[in-house]
Order: structure tokens, then C-alpha cells, then sequence
């Protein structure tokens, strides 16, 4: 499902440059759950990110499904992302001023899916998510592990087949993240890939995969027994 | 996805109240005025197309050539032109001369008499020329019945009450009987045309001993229809040397104006006309927009802060960019529309008070449909300028950097330069303001060459001179009244000349030139306190002293006279000789010079009589001078005027465009506050780290406090020096279309960058003492 070759990132400022990713190659396959570990800022977010068409390298390749997207224009990654691509975040990222409901039918409005259909799909993934009951609410007015819940039904919602979670339970104590980390489980079991950056060993275990980053570059790669 | 961002907008107004309301109520006030300027501008542009065939009609007038070069366009014209043109021109189907009533006339109805000044005497042909709605009667032929009279609504109600008048009679000036044969509308406000009632021609000729055929004697506007398809350019040039077929070496062309430009536009080259003001206010409708429009910008980009993370999580989950710009000029629009609201409560109040500054009575009518088209273009002109820049500006961040957590855009610059445009805008109308204040304070003061206070005239009708001797005989016995003379026309209001001037050492070559002529009484020198120079004024010791000239110093210079007393004179072949040279004195409007003058003394031509009064118990005095009128002519109603209210009249547009400057002024300083508030209270959000950050390392509130108040003055300084140069220039160039006018001097400028400074100092005070005074904890814990 993506593969990289030799991708290197590099931010510059006017007198620093800073290289966060160099010559990166991996491979994630299709129902895969991969963890991302590594000190801060070894570059796991950015690697992250560049997987999510939110970041370009700075050089190499970037397979998606087999297409090689790291040339994409802003409007082709957008495009692929909201069919592809559901996000989850350490901080949520709802807005504010949506309601619990319209936080969760944003994608589906940019995927131009039918308001029956909208509704329909919404309360399903509320359902699922077991937040259903806070439908009309707004984010402010749920605890850490409901809104977390929230962001993964909207990152659910288009029914993608990559899941970017970026730390999903950093913000969480541990039975609101033991809640998150079954819930990515779940769909990962229902054949969703994942990709999770995460600094919890605990939560690393989940997955199938650990790849470790230092420094830029992937120092180990360990296959986990599936659980 | 229209709910959607209804449920968004809204959410977002009752969150953020200030905001919302800082940001409705800059473009209510913005919208306000331009739509109140928008229904004053429609109904100055109305004028006179309420008349079916508008189109057709063209108002005919004369280019007067002077020897200097000068060309002096005037819509008196001949009486025969009228009949002349319809004769000899094809393409001209009707012709009208109208002419008001030459002073008043005492209308007498049942035994009842009125004082009419509002008659206007036409031909048959008005009323196949305008549209005046009938009431009563017919009109089709009325006039060529000597005897008709056409009544005015308004003027049969006074005479007749409520019903139909046609076939009643009335009596003019006792002498002179008519019957009503029809009743018109009253003429509309939006009405070149006004009258009380309509008279035939011949009452003219007869009444006024008027000579009807002579082509030399530019007394009447002419007005003309055109067939339909009939080009106007052909007309024009046929029409153009008919005066000089009639008239030997005549300095007149003709030329034709559409009678729907007859009100905005001067048919004097150089002179724009009442279409100046309109489009000066259009503009001033448009800066003040702008104004709001920047406020809206500045405001809503000062929230990008907080809207970056929408944008970086709709980006993230899908949303184009293009949608993104829709999303956010949708808001904007929204909060026009809103404003919207408000503004048409806003105009619906203000609208009465506007009228009255501006001398008109206007109306809101929704259902005219070029205001509602107006409504809209202003709506949508207003949401997609509002919106434009945060939508561009907003919708360009990129997901990566806020999530991330570089939220950090710096759109500082752009707002800054934003408020900095909306300062100087204000400035340089407060400028503007001040300067026309006080060129109009310089004009009613200045030395106009007479002393025109204290003086009080009445308009004399029937056997004046009769009349005349008696009453001054009487008034001039009242302690208090000073002197009493008689003229043809007051020094507010010269618009008798001629070019038939002769003198001894007239060059041929110097061709014509036009001279002012008044007609005046004994004493008119003495009761207008004017300086005579050289020589003397009308005195009775020289028995009529009729042959003999009084001219001003412009008319002396113009005829190349050093001493000019004893020379002769020839007006309209009449001999005479210069008696006295009077000093210039302002006969027109200051923003006109002088013209050269020759005044004489013609009792035949007498209408007026002017009473200098003293300064002192004035109500007591012209009591007794209305009683003395009372007893010799008790039948007609005492009205008079005073010659300073004449005066203020002259500058009444320039008067009410300085109320309306200064009203506009207000309004854009109120609008860029409320700009300046939203930068100050986005900077001071921005800067509260750096504040904690300065105070852990020592600052205290005071240095604090400069440092903020510093980069804001800054930035007033430059919009000060732009504002001071742009109101330098444009004011000069307003100035210079005075004959006498002020200097420009430095105190304005000064009072602007204080008042600005000042403004702007407690626009922000309260936000950055709040800042200073924050404690470093809270800032740096939450960071």
C-alpha cells in the first residue's frame, strides 16, 4: 500500500537547516498495524504526515497504492487523501464550533455523499463508537476520551483504508486509552491499515509491526507475533 | 453545506460577541451611509424623467462669445425663438417659452387676495411638451383661450377647497380676469418645472408692456420637443446661427441640452453642475465602504489565530481550497446581510434628519427596483471586498503547519496597512471638513465691498413708484430705519447685462464686452454703505440725474479709463455721462469675481426697496414699518426678507455639503476606531508572551506600556502624512475653483494629528494597560 524510497525531508529556516527524515525506505502493506517509535524528534510526525499527503519531501519516492504521488499537486493529494486517508490526532482536533454530530459528517460533506446517507452513516459510527448519546454536543462539553472517540469516527467515517494516528493516546489516561487502542484494533481486524506514531511501548504492542526512528533515519524494523 | 456554515456563522457571532458586533456594526454604519447617499444620488438623477417623453425634450440655450474669448452660456432666450424654431425646424414637433411672473401678483378669488410669486407663463405647447398630471379640466386647448388660467393642486385647494374649480373665476391684480380650465398636480419634488398656476402669453405682453417680437431681449427659457427618431446632432446644427438670421452681428450660437440633464449639469463649460456633488459623494459612499470593508478584513483576520485550526481539519479531511474561499465570503456575505438589516432600520430613522441637510425630501421606497438593484450590488460589492482578503488569506494555510503547531501567519503587516488606509481616509476628510468650514466662515465674512447686515427689502407690486413715495415718506419718519432707497434688483442677485456699451476711446478691436447694468433709486450708495472713489452718487440737488453713470472699478479698468468722471457714456443708445466710480463690490457669489457694473438711475425699472434699519430693537422697527405698509396699502399682505439670508444662500450647497462632510467625517473616524480596536486587541493577544517574557527579565508596566503604545503611534504618523498630503492637494484643487478663497493654513493639520492621536490613544489605552498588566505566570503556564 506504500512504499518509500530514500525519502529525506529537510526544513530550512534563513540559517538553519534541519534534515527530520534521511533516506527513509519502507514498506507497508495492505491490513498492516505498524507502530512508529522513537525519542522526540527523531521525525516519526513528519514521517507521519508525509504517509498522510499532508507534508511533501524534500526527495525520494512515495508510493500510494501503487501510484507515485510525492509530485501531487495540493488539489491531487487532497483528492486522494479524503477517499484514502482518515486522521486521527494526540490533541483530537474537532472543531469547536460543530457539534459532536457535525464534527463526525465533515469528510462525508467534502465526499459529496447524500444528506440521507450523511445521517445514516453518522449515527452508525456514533453508535459504534458508543458516543451516540452526545450527538448534539459540542466538543468542549466531552471528556478527553469522548473526544478522542469523536475523532476516530470521523476518521472512520469515509470508510478509508489507511488510519494515521499520531500518538492517539497521549492526551488520554489509561482506560480512555485502552478504550482508543481496542477501537483501532477493531478496525484494524476489520482489514483497515494503520499507522500509529506512538511513544507508549504498551500501545506499540497492538501492532504488528515497530519501526524505530533516531535521528532521521529507520534503525529497526520488528515483526510482532499477531495477537 | 450551506446549513452547515449557517450553524458555523452563528455559532461563532454568540461566542465571540464582541467581535461579531464590532464587525456588524462597522458595516451597518458603512452600509448606512452608502445607502442613504444611494437614495439621495437616485432621486438627483429622477429629475425630470417622470415626463413620458423626456427623451425628446431639449432645453435651448445660448452660447454667448465675448471679446476676451469668453464664452458665457445662459437659457435666456428671445421670445420668437420658440415659434421660430417650430416653424423653421422640422424635427421639432413642439416649442414652449416659459417665464415665471415678473415679481409677485395679488390674486383676488371671491374677494380674498393672495400673494402669488409662483406663476409661470408659458405657450399652448407645455402641455404637449411635459407630462403634469391633470386633475381636473382639460388642458388640450385651454390656452388658446386668452382668459384661461391652469391651477396647481395645491394653489386650488388654497382658493377653492376641495373641488373641482374649472369654469370659476379670479382676478389679477384686479385688473385682469381669468377662468380656471384646469387643475394639475402639484409640480414633484424631482420637478425642474415648478409653478402654482400656468398663464397664457398674451397676459404677459399685455400686463408686462412687453415686446413679443423682439429678438434682442434674452427673457424667456425655450423648450423644445422632437419628433421621435428625430437626430439630435441634426438639430443642433440647424439651430445653431438662427439668432444671427435675426439679430445683425450677433456673439450668440445656439445649442440644445436634454431636458434630463437639465438639473446635474451646467451648461457652462468648466462648471460641472450639481452632477459635482453627486459624484463627490458617490466617492465618499465608496471610501466610507472601504472603510467598513477593511474593518471586516482586519477583524476577521485578526481571528485567524483561532480559525486556523478549522481550516488546517477541513483541509486535512478533504475541503479544496476554492471551497474553503466560498466557506469564508459566505461568512462575510452573511455578516452583510445582517448588517443589512440594520441598515435599513438605520436608513429608515436617519432618513428625515438627511433630507433636511440636505434640503430634500426623501423617501425609502423598496419596491423602486433601481434601489434594490442598488441594495444588492452593495450587499455583494460589501461581502465579497469584507471576505476577499481573509479568504485568501485564511484558506492559504497549510494543514502540515498547524498541526504541527507553526501557527504562527503573519498577516500583522497587511492589517496594519489596512487600519493605517482607514486613518488616512478619515484624517483627510476631517481635513477636508475643516477647510471648507473655513472657507465658507472666510466668504460670509469677508469684505464684500457693502455692508449687507441689517438691511430688509420688500418686493413692491402694482403703481410702484406711486406706492413707493408714500412708503418711504412714511418709513423713513420710524426711528430706527436709516435709509430707504428702491432698485430693480438687490446686490444678492445682478442678472440684468449688455453688451450695448459705448465709450469715447473704445477700441474696435476690444469687440464686446458684457457689462452688468442696475437700476437704482437716490440713496442706494448710502443705504448699501458702499465706497464711492471718484466723483459722487445719484443726488436730487441734479434734479432725475437719469442720464448719468455710476460704474465699479472693473468696469473703469475694462474700459481703459484712468479718470473716467465727466466721460460719456452710450447704453442702448441712450448719452449720459460717468458721475462716480464705486469701489468693487461683490454683486454674485465670492466664488465668482466681479464683473464690471454701470449703475443709473431708472425709476421705471424700480421693484425693490431696501431699508437699511439700525442694529438695535429690529422687531420693533419693522413692526412699524409693516404698519406703515398696512395703512397705505392695506389689501397686500407685508412680507419681507433680509439681505444676509440672500447672502447665506449662495453658499447653501457648499453649507450643506460641509454638514454632510462632517457627518461622514464622524462616521469613518467611528468605523476605523472600531478597525483599531480589532488590531489592537489581535496585537495584544499576540504580544501577551512576549510582555510576560520582558516582564520576567525586569520590565516593568510603565516600559511595558511605551513599548506597546510606541508601535501604534507609528503607525498613525504614517497614516497622518498620508492623510495630510492627500487632503493638501484635493483641497487646493477645491479652493482654487474660488474667485476669493483662504490659504491653507497648518492649524487643521495640526488639530487632525492630535484629535487622531488622541482617538487613537483611547481607542487602545484600556487594552494594552490590561496587558501590562498581566502577571507572567499566567502567560508563560498557558504557553
Amino acid at each position: 500500500m506504500i512504499k518509500t524510497n530514500n525519502l529525506v525531508k529537510v526544513f530550512r529556516t534563513d540559517e538553519v537547516e534541519t534534515t527530520a527524515l534521511n533516506n527513509v525506505n519502507l514498506e507497508i502493506n495492505n491490513g498492516e498495524f505498524v507502530a512508529i517509535m522513537g525519542p522526540s524528534g527523531c521525525g516519526k510526525s513528519t514521517l507521519l504526515n508525509i504517509i498522510g499527503l499532508l507534508d511533501n519531501p524534500s526527495q525520494g519516492e512515495l508510493h500510494f497504492n501503487g501510484y507515485q504521488v510525492e509530485k501531487y499537486t495540493e488539489r491531487q493529494r487532497t483528492n486522494l487523501r479524503k477517499e484514502n486517508i482518515g486522521f486521527v490526532f494526540q490533541s483530537f482536533n474537532l472543531i469547536d464550533e460543530l457539534t459532536v454530530f457535525e464534527n463526525v459528517e465533515l469528510p462525508l460533506l467534502y465526499l459529496k455523499v447524500s444528506s440521507s446517507e450523511r445521517k445514516k452513516r453518522v449515527n452508525e459510527a456514533l453508535e459504534r463508537m458508543n458516543i451516540a448519546h452526545r450527538a448534539k454536543h459540542f466538543p468542549q462539553q466531552l471528556s478527553g476520551g469522548q473526544q478522542q472517540r469523536v475523532a476516530i469516527a470521523r476518521a472512520v467515517i469515509s470508510k478509508p483504508n489507511l488510519i494515521l494516528a499520531d500518538e492517539p493516546t497521549g492526551n488520554l489516561d489509561s482506560g480512555n486509552g485502552e478504550e482508543v487502542m481496542n477501537l483501532l484494533s477493531q478496525l484494524n481486524e476489520e482489514g483497515t491499515t494503520i499507522v500509529m506514531v506512538t511513544h507508549s511501548p504498551s500501545d506499540a504492542d497492538r501492532s504488528h509491526r515497530i519501526i524505530q526512528l533516531f535521528d532521521g533515519h529507520v534503525v529497526t524494523e520488528n515483526m510482532r507475533q499477531k495477537l | 453545506m450551506i446549513k452547515i456554515l449557517l450553524h458555523t456563522v452563528l455559532r461563532g457571532l454568540s461566542r465571540q460577541k464582541v467581535y461579531s458586533l464590532i464587525n456588524i456594526l462597522g458595516l451597518a454604519t458603512g452600509v448606512t451611509c452608502t445607502l442613504l447617499i444611494l437614495i439621495w444620488i437616485e432621486f438627483e438623477t429622477s429629475y425630470d424623467t417622470f415626463h413620458q417623453d423626456v427623451k425628446q425634450i431639449y432645453s435651448v440655450y445660448e452660447n454667448q462669445k465675448y471679446a476676451d474669448g469668453d464664452i458665457f452660456s445662459v437659457y435666456s432666450t428671445p421670445s420668437p425663438l420658440a415659434e421660430t424654431l417650430k416653424k423653421d425646424i422640422p424635427e421639432i414637433e413642439n416649442a414652449t417659452r416659459i417665464v415665471s411672473s415678473w415679481g409677485q401678483l395679488t390674486v383676488n378669488v371671491g374677494g380674498r387676495n393672495f400673494i402669488e410669486k409662483g406663476g409661470k407663463i408659458v405657450d399652448a405647447d407645455f402641455f404637449k411638451i411635459f407630462s403634469f398630471e391633470k386633475i381636473y379640466g382639460d388642458t388640450t386647448n385651454c390656452f388658446l383661450n386668452p382668459n384661461s388660467i391652469v391651477l396647481s393642486q395645491k394653489i386650488a385647494n388654497k382658493y377653492f377647497g376641495d373641488i373641482n374649480p374649472v369654469g370659476k373665476t379670479v382676478v389679477i391684480n384686479s385688473k385682469y380676469k381669468f377662468e380656471v380650465s384646469a387643475v394639475l398636480e402639484n409640480a414633484r419634488e424631482n420637478s425642474s418645472i415648478t409653478y402654482d398656476f400656468l398663464l397664457p402669453f398674451n397676459f404677459f405682453q399685455e400686463f408686462w408692456d412687453y415686446d413679443l417680437k423682439d429678438w434682442e431681449a434674452n427673457t424667456f427659457h425655450t423648450f423644445v420637443k422632437l419628433r421621435k427618431n428625430a437626430n439630435r446632432n441634426d438639430v443642433r446644427k440647424k439651430i445653431s446661427k438662427i439668432i444671427s438670421k435675426h439679430v445683425l452681428n450677433s456673439n450668440v450660437e445656439l445649442d440644445m441640452q436634454a431636458f434630463g440633464d437639465y438639473h446635474l449639469y451646467s451648461i457652462n463649460k468648466g462648471s460641472a453642475g450639481p452632477i459635482w456633488y453627486v459624484r463627490l459623494f458617490f466617492i465618499v459612499a465608496i471610501v466610507i465602504l472601504l472603510i467598513a470593508c477593511f474593518n471586516y478584513m482586519n477583524l476577521a483576520t485578526a481571528r485567524s489565530e483561532r480559525r486556523s485550526k478549522e481550516v488546517a481539519i477541513r483541509k486535512v479531511v478533504g475541503a479544496q481550497r476554492r471551497g474553503l474561499v466560498g466557506l469564508f465570503l459566505g461568512e462575510s456575505l452573511f455578516f452583510t446581510i445582517i448588517a443589512l438589516g440594520i441598515s435599513i432600520v438605520l436608513v429608515e430613522l436617519l432618513l428625515p434628519e438627511f433630507g433636511d441637510m440636505i434640503n430634500r425630501h426623501l423617501e425609502l421606497n423598496p419596491g423602486n427596483y433601481k434601489f434594490f438593484f442598488a441594495t444588492i450590488i452593495v450587499v455583494l460589492l460589501t461581502g465579497i471586498v469584507s471576505g476577499s482578503y481573509p479568504a485568501a488569506y485564511l484558506s492559504s494555510f497549510a494543514p502540515i503547519q498547524i498541526i504541527r503547531g507553526f501557527s504562527r501567519h503573519d498577516s500583522a503587516l497587511v492589517r496594519k496597512i489596512l487600519v493605517v488606509i482607514q486613518f488616512t481616509m478619515s484624517v483627510a476628510l476631517f481635513i477636508s471638513t475643516g477647510i471648507i468650514y473655513q472657507q465658507l466662515a472666510f466668504l460670509k465674512r469677508s469684505d464684500i465691498g457693502y455692508n449687507k447686515d441689517n438691511i430688509v427689502y420688500v418686493e413692491l407690486g402694482g403703481n410702484f413708484n406711486n406706492n413707493y413715495e408714500q412708503l418711504k415718506n412714511e418709513w423713513i419718519k420710524i426711528p430706527g430705519v436709516n435709509w430707504v432707497t428702491a432698485a430693480n434688483q438687490m446686490p444678492v442677485n445682478f442678472a440684468n447685462s449688455t453688451w450695448d456699451v459705448n465709450w469715447s476711446g473704445k477700441l474696435k478691436e476690444a469687440g464686446d464686452i458684457l457689462f452688468q447694468l442696475s437700476f437704482v433709486d437716490f440713496d442706494f450708495i448710502e443705504t448699501f454703505e458702499m465706497n464711492v472713489i471718484q466723483g459722487r452718487t445719484f443726488s436730487k440737488q441734479y434734479g432725475a440725474d437719469t442720464l448719468q453713470f455710476i460704474i465699479n472699478e472693473s468696469a473703469a479698468s475694462k474700459m481703459n479709463m484712468e479718470n473716467s468722471i465727466g466721460e460719456k457714456l452710450t447704453i442702448w443708445g441712450k448719452k449720459g455721462h460717468i458721475i462716480g466710480v464705486v469701489k468693487d463690490f461683490n454683486f454674485n457669489s465670492l466664488k465668482v469675481g466681479v464683473d464690471p457694473l454701470i449703475i443709473m438711475r431708472n425709476p421705471a425699472a424700480f421693484k425693490y426697496v431696501g431699508i437699511r434699519i439700525g442694529k438695535d430693537r429690529q422687531p420693533v422697527i419693522i413692526n412699524k414699518i409693516r404698519k406703515s405698509w398696512n395703512k397705505i396699502l392695506p389689501e397686500i399682505p407685508f412680507t419681507y426678507r433680509r439681505l444676509s439670508d440672500d447672502f447665506d444662500y449662495f453658499y447653501q450647497a457648499e453649507s450643506r455639503m460641509s454638514k454632510l462632510f462632517l457627518s461622514f467625517t464622524l462616521v469613518a473616524f467611528i468605523i476605523s476606531c472600531l478597525g483599531l480596536f480589532g488590531l489592537a486587541s489581535f496585537i495584544t493577544e499576540r504580544k501577551a508572551r512576549e510582555v510576560a517574557m520582558r516582564k520576567v527579565f525586569g520590565a516593568n508596566m510603565d516600559q511595558v506600556f511605551h513599548l506597546l503604545l510606541k508601535d501604534f503611534l507609528k503607525w498613525m504618523l504614517f497614516a497622518i502624512a498620508a492623510a495630510w498630503t492627500m487632503a493638501y492637494f484635493v483641497m487646493e484643487w477645491w479652493l482654487n475653483g474660488f474667485a476669493y478663497r483662504i490659504h491653507i493654513g497648518i492649524g487643521i493639520f495640526l488639530i487632525s494629528a492630535m484629535l487622531t492621536f488622541l482617538i487613537a490613544f483611547l481607542t487602545i489605552y484600556k487594552l494594552i494597560s490590561s496587558l501590562s498588566g498581566i502577571a507572567p505566570a499566567n502567560m508563560l503556564k498557558y504557553e
